[in-house]
């Protein structure tokens, strides 16, 4: 059976990763955003004008909702494979 | 992957990958470029590498099948590769693992698919709302449920699609939510069924669905999505047969996750980039380019194909890719007039027989106006740049007239997804006041085709080997 | 017979928007004429730099009363264009560059333009975000930007409340002198007009043809790029010595990479083609000053087209030999001086004596080779 997002549990922690300074787990080759959101981080960031929260939105590439700092570098989560020691910040682009 | 070869394929979905194929039996050195990690596209998508599959799925058989033929095959397969560049000759530029790297050939073969459609509505851009066929990918790449309660909501077959995934996984599904009626679903039926295989697996959905008594909402729409920092409550409202809503809200749901979708939007920036010509073709999905029976568009070499040239679904795209082949190695000259034409006539036919089905799918999917009309001022349309409906109207007021203008007047479109996402509905609000989305047009072409990094494009460098040009005088 | 404007001003981006607000101003009946929307080609897409450190010495006087303007938009224009008033730099990395920029800067200063040479280090703490390369960098306090895509808004509501008659998506086919006036014939109809002013940027050319005139102008197509919004990185103008970077970061936070790079076009096409080398190229010199902007990503570029004469300097003032016929164009970083050189012309026009002279083309119509300056 599928695991779902926010119940982390069933899923192999292969790897790990960390986010904001949280380590975390997941499967090795998991998508960095759906490990994310299996860890309950939907958030990723704010919208620029308003502030308001955002999350993965399209998981293929296109909406851009998902791109987040990864080891310094501004990255597409839904199209970047988790790997062990990866660095993840969520502070957003302004 | 520098060099030289006779065609070039952008998108290993259904119609890139089998043009390519059929292009190499034919003899042409064709390379094959697509940023996902494997061949499949949006509708054969392969499990990301790693993952463990259930290699039953009617998809995964028929995406399994085309990667084996590929990798049988000696056509050149560039994964994990972005296009950010194509400029005529051509040469195409690709963000790749190690760098960017450039191809050329005098032939090009534009296969990119297409994109989700959401018509925006009121908490739409909070997390946990995410697109029908986003939900398509999780399922069938990440390989993992959108959420615990989950509610499916818009139109057309994918509908169904996701919430039997769902279901079949073990997941719940609180409510199907569906613009359209049962009428119109019938209405559909008899072109529907003119593909059994596919009619079945709808029955076995509406099957799996009822025997899980999943609660279908026909003609009801998605009034607000609401919550804290995430999705906690999707309200729901009645609406007409337009799609616009024509009661209060009356039902209000507990959910983590609302997939929502509103059909697709072609990827045709290709094209666009070209400045080929472009019809406007509601049942395609929108601006589409104008090509021959075999693919060609109007600017000599350039081919565009499958559902980033109109949407027709998975297996017309399949069809116009080997189509397209064929041209490609006519138009090469490995393929002499006689053979292409009689190579072509089978496959023409085919793609006949199941244009009634892809209309009726498309039908379902096309963009409703009266949905579109009825969004609210606040209501945000862009997301990358947070521009509300009434942005829009005020920007037509001042005069923008074309959507370009609009975009200058309110950075709607300006923002990394390129447009993609608030386009369509952005270019509809202004053509409903100018009058006709001819008139608004699309959105200019430009490189990078997807926004691609600074750090992995210029790669290390030393400052004397910057080409700089001379200075401009004093 | 219809009526008969004052003035008639053919091509509505910043030299003919101008012209034409400020005649308004004055008391004219102006019609303008825009082929497309206001301020769409070279006026809505350029990098928007008002600075001196590109600007050419001749036109640095023009170019310090225009950065004057800009920075006071909100008073004579009434909209706003996002004007930003900050420092610019232009650095050196090279003893070469060290050299061409001291050069070039000393005879910007003669005119007028308060550029001082800085060591790298001074560079540093005037902009954190260099990257310490630089050996030496001009350092100028008149410099900043605005948001060029916001000009066609400004302008369009100053002009329609200066009761000119704006006519969008009108392009003019032609004009003929009839009667001691002017007929243009445009998509919507013959309209006539008493004076007229070309300003169709790299159009002139076509432009002047239609009365006789024959100036060869030549079309520069303009590569930039946009990162997507990032932080805050910079908070200076930056270019380097030979002009060929032009580099800031607006307060929404993307980061506009220009400097004349050239891309593929011309004239009858417009920039159809961004050459993947060239970008690279750009950008490199752009990381190479900024290195933090190698975290961003690139959203979008764009060419737009651009006037040069031969001399490379302006073509604004009188038709030699046709009454009441200007042109107003071909002005060199004509985005930063477009709006005084173009109200000089208008002050011209309304029989008034311009602060500076203007740049009469009769210069330009001599034969090659003749040795007229201007
Ligand atoms: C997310 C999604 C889910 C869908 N799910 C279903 C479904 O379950 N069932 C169904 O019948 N239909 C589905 N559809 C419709 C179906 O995808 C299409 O009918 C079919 O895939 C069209 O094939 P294609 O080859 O035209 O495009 P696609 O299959 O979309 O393939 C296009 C390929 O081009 C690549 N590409 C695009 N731009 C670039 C670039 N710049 N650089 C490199 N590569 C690029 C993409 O990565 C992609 O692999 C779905 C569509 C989408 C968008
Ligand atoms: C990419 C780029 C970057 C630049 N960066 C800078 C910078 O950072 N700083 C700076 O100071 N300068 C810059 N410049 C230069 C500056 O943009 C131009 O000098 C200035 O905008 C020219 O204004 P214009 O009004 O002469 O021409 P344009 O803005 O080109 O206006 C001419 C108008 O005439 C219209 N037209 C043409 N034919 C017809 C016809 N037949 N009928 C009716 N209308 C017609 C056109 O549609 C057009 O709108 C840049 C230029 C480019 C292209
Ligand atoms: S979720 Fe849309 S780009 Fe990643």
């Amino acid at each position: 059976m599928m695991s779902r997002l926010a119940a982390a549990a069933s899923r192999p922690a292969e790897i790990s990763f960390e986010v904001d300074g949280r380590i975390l787990s997941a499967p090795q080759g998991e998508p960095l955003a759906t490990a994310l959101a299996a860890a309950g981080l939907l958030q990723l960031r704010h919208s620029p004008r308003n502030g308001a929260p955002r999350g993965a939105f399209c998981f293929m590439g296109v909406c851009q909702e998902c791109a987040i700092h990864v080891d310094g570098v501004l990255r597409q989560a839904c199209m970047t494979p988790v790997a062990d020691g990866m660095v993840v910040e969520l502070r957003g682009v302004p | 992957m520098s060099g030289e070869c006779d065609l070039i394929v952008i998108g290993a979905g259904p119609a890139g990958a089998n043009a390519a194929l059929v292009a190499r039996q034919h003899g042409l050195r064709v390379v094959l470029i697509d940023e996902q990690p494997d061949a499949g596209g949006q509708v054969w998508r392969a499990p990301w590498p790693g993952l463990a599959r259930d290699a039953n799925a009617p998809e995964a058989r028929d995406g399994d099948a085309l990667r084996a033929r590929l990798g049988a095959s000696a056509v050149d397969c560039r994964f994990g590769r972005r296009v950010w560049s194509v400029t005529s000759g051509y040469r195409v530029d690709a963000l790749g693992p190690d760098g960017n790297e450039a191809v050329c050939a005098p032939l090009l073969i534009a296969a990119t698919g297409a994109h989700e459609r959401v018509v925006p509505f009121p908490g739409w851009t909070l997390p946990g709302v995410i697109g029908l066929a986003a939900a398509t990918v999780l399922l069938k790449s990440h390989l993992v449920l959108p959420g615990e309660r989950v509610v499916v909501a818009g139109c057309g077959p994918l509908l169904a699609a996701v919430a039997a995934g769902i279901v079949k996984a073990g997941g719940e599904v609180v409510a199907i939510v569906d613009l359209a009626g049962p009428a119109e679903w019938l209405k559909a039926f008899p072109a529907m069924a003119s593909r059994p295989r596919l009619l079945a697996r709808g029955m076995g959905w509406a099957l799996k669905l009822a025997s899980k008594r999943v609660p279908v909402h026909f003609r009801y729409g998605i009034a607000a999505a609401e919550g804290e920092g995430q999705l906690e409550r999707v309200r729901l409202v009645p609406v007409d047969e337009h799609g616009a809503p024509c009661a209060e809200p009356t039902l209000t749901l507990t959910s983590d996750a609302l997939c929502i979708g509103h059909g697709l939007v072609p990827g045709a920036e290709i094209t666009r980039l070209f400045r080929a010509r472009h019809l406007y073709q509601p049942l395609r999905g929108g601006w589409v380019p104008e090509l021959d029976g075999f693919g060609r568009t109007s600017v000599p070499g350039l081919l565009a194909i499958g559902d980033g040239a109109g949407l027709k679904g998975a297996a017309p795209a399949e069809i116009g890719g080997r189509i397209a082949g064929l041209a490609a190695a006519h138009d090469a000259g490995r393929l002499a007039r006689d053979a292409f034409e009689q190579a072509a006539a089978p496959l023409l036919k085919q793609r006949e027989n199941l244009a009634a089905f892809a209309d009726a799918s498309a039908g379902m999917m096309a963009l409703r106006p009266a949905q579109v009309a009825a969004i609210s001022p606040e209501t945000i349309i862009c997301r990358c740049e947070d521009v509300p409906r009434a942005e829009i109207d005020a920007a037509f007021a001042a005069g923008a007239r074309d959507v370009n203008q609009l975009k200058h007047f309110t950075r709607c479109g300006m923002g990394p997804c390129q447009g993609r996402m608030c386009g369509d509905v952005a270019a509809q609000l202004l053509a409903a006041q100018v009058g006709s989305r001819e008139a608004v047009g699309y959105w200019t072409g430009r490189p990078p085709l997807r926004p691609v990094g600074f750090e992995a494009l210029i790669g290390s460098f030393s400052y004397d080997d910057i080409p700089i040009p001379k200075p401009a005088p004093l | 017979m219809s009526h008969i404007h004052d003035l008639g001003v053919i091509g509505g981006g910043v030299h003919g928007a101008t012209v034409a607000l400020f005649a308004a101003r004055g008391g004219m009946d102006v019609a303008l004429f825009e082929r497309g929307p206001l301020c769409r080609e070279a006026s809505g897409v350029n990098a928007g730099t008002l600075t001196m450190q590109m600007t050419r010495v001749a036109l640095i006087p023009y170019a310090l009363e225009a950065h004057a303007m800009w920075a006071s938009a909100g008073d004579w224009l009434g909209h706003d264009v996002g004007v930003v008033v900050c420092d610019g730099l232009s650095l050196a990395f090279t003893p070469a560059e060290a050299e061409l920029l001291t050069f070039r800067a000393g005879k910007r200063r003669e005119a007028g333009a308060p550029i001082e040479i800085v060591s790298g280090a001074r560079a540093k703490e005037i902009e954190p975000g260099l990257s310490g390369q630089a050996l030496i960098a001009g350092h100028c306090k008149v410099d900043g930007f605005a948001n060029a895509y916001l000009t066609g808004l400004a302008f369009r509501a100053a002009l329609i409340e200066a009761g000119v008659s704006l006519h969008e998506n009108c392009p003019v086919a032609g004009v003929e002198r009839e009667d001691g006036a002017f007929a243009i014939r445009t998509s919507q109809g013959v309209k006539r007009v008493r004076r007229i002013v070309l300003a169709g940027g790299v159009w002139i050319e076509p432009m002047l043809a239609w009365l006789g005139i024959s100036l060869p102008i030549k079309t520069l197509i303009n590569q930039l790029s946009v990162s997507e919004r990032i932080a805050p990185v910079m908070r200076t103008v930056v270019g380097i010595a030979n002009g060929l970077l032009s580099l800031k970061q607006y307060p929404h936070g993307t980061v506009v990479i220009g400097g004349g790079w050239q891309a593929v076009g011309d004239r009858e096409r417009g920039g159809v083609e961004l050459l993947p080398e060239r970008l690279i190229g750009n950008m490199r010199l752009a990381c190479h000053a900024i290195p933090a902007l190698r975290q961003a990503r690139m959203a979008r570029a764009w060419a737009g087209l651009e006037a040069e004469t031969r001399d490379a300097l302006p073509a604004v003032g009188p038709l030699p030999g046709i009454a009441d016929a200007y042109v107003c164009g071909s002005v060199h970083s004509g985005y930063t001086s477009g709006p005084y050189i173009a109200r000089l012309l208008a002050e011209h026009i309304l029989d008034r004596e311009p602060a500076m002279p203007l740049f009469p083309i009769d210069r330009l119509l001599a034969p090659e080779g003749a040795g007229t300056t201007a």
